[in-house]
């Protein structure tokens, strides 16, 4: 069930298809674009919470 | 609101080391597809991402007519909440599935029922969130809101159905109850495992979100100095 799809840091990095074709920076840019939103909205709310938390003391 | 508090950090760690290894696993360990290569592999990404988008937008419409029907003010608070979450969410669809679409229909974007009617929900999450913000009476922007929402709530089924009702470029559903997953095992449960880990990271969201909302409209209330 577990086989690793990559042998080296270049091959994850460029995730050359059987095609031919390079799809690592399609994926790396959608992993880069999901975890960079989420990080901002959980930023934005604990900063917002604390901001309003301290003006109600 | 107290006991869900206390139950954040649970789900919050939970969710994301489920989230993080199932994305690992997707990434690294499942092998390539055979018509689609590597780029396949946004699914574990995207397919959390919409399918969050449009829960989310099916609990906002629970919870709007919770509050038409039964005048529970939290719940239109948790409407409120869930709509930025919301809007975040179906941006990352959206972006990610335009991403996906270079690689494997050679276009990031078509005028297809299933991408515009998921556009018009992001456009409607905005527009929810801006009008309610527009009102200077806030009991008047809650109802708006509520009724608003409701009559949204029709596009759902119809995202949902978009790929079967017309001929459409975006692949029908992998999974339904019904049928047999069109997607192989070995690529399904880190699917399963990424959907149940964003559920409860967007979850944690809401709940900080909810907050936020209470916070920001019980402020003059005296018991919310015991909340803080």
């Amino acid at each position: 069930m577990f086989n690793n799809a990559f042998n080296s840091l270049s091959e994850v990095f460029l995730m050359q298809s059987q095609n031919g074709q390079n799809h690592g920076i399609f994926v790396w840019s959608v992993v880069v674009i999901v975890f960079i939103s989420i990080l901002a909205t959980f930023i934005f709310y604990k900063k917002n919470i604390k901001k309003i938390s301290k003006k109600l003391k | 609101m107290y006991q869900v508090s206390r139950a954040y950090p649970y789900i919050f760690y939970f969710s994301l080391t489920l989230y993080l290894l199932s994305i690992f696993w997707g990434l690294f360990l499942t092998p390539e597809d055979f018509v689609q290569g590597n780029s396949y592999r946004i699914i574990y990404l995207h397919v959390p991402a919409s399918f969050i988008s449009q829960s989310l937008y099916m609990a906002m419409a629970i919870a709007s007519a919770i509050f038409l029907i039964w005048k529970v003010k939290l719940s239109v608070y948790l409407v409120r909440s869930i709509a930025p979450i919301g809007a975040i969410t179906t941006f990352i669809a959206l972006v990610s599935g335009s991403i996906w679409g270079l690689p494997t229909w050679g276009t990031w974007w078509v005028w297809d029922a299933r991408i515009v009617s998921t556009l018009i929900l992001f456009i409607m999450y905005l527009g929810l969130i801006s009008l309610h913000d527009s009102f200077s009476n806030h009991e008047k922007a809650d109802k708006f809101l509520s009724v608003l929402v409701l009559v949204g709530s029709v596009n759902i089924p119809i995202i949902k159905m978009s790929v079967e009702w017309w001929s459409t470029l975006h692949q029908p559903a992998s999974i339904t109850i019904s049928d047999k997953p069109a997607i192989d095992l070995i690529m399904l449960y880190p699917l399963f495992g990424s959907i149940i880990g964003f559920t409860g990271i967007v979850t944690c969201l809401v709940i900080l979100s909810s907050k936020l909302q209470i916070l920001k409209r019980e402020r003059n209330k005296s018991w919310i100095k015991s909340y803080v």
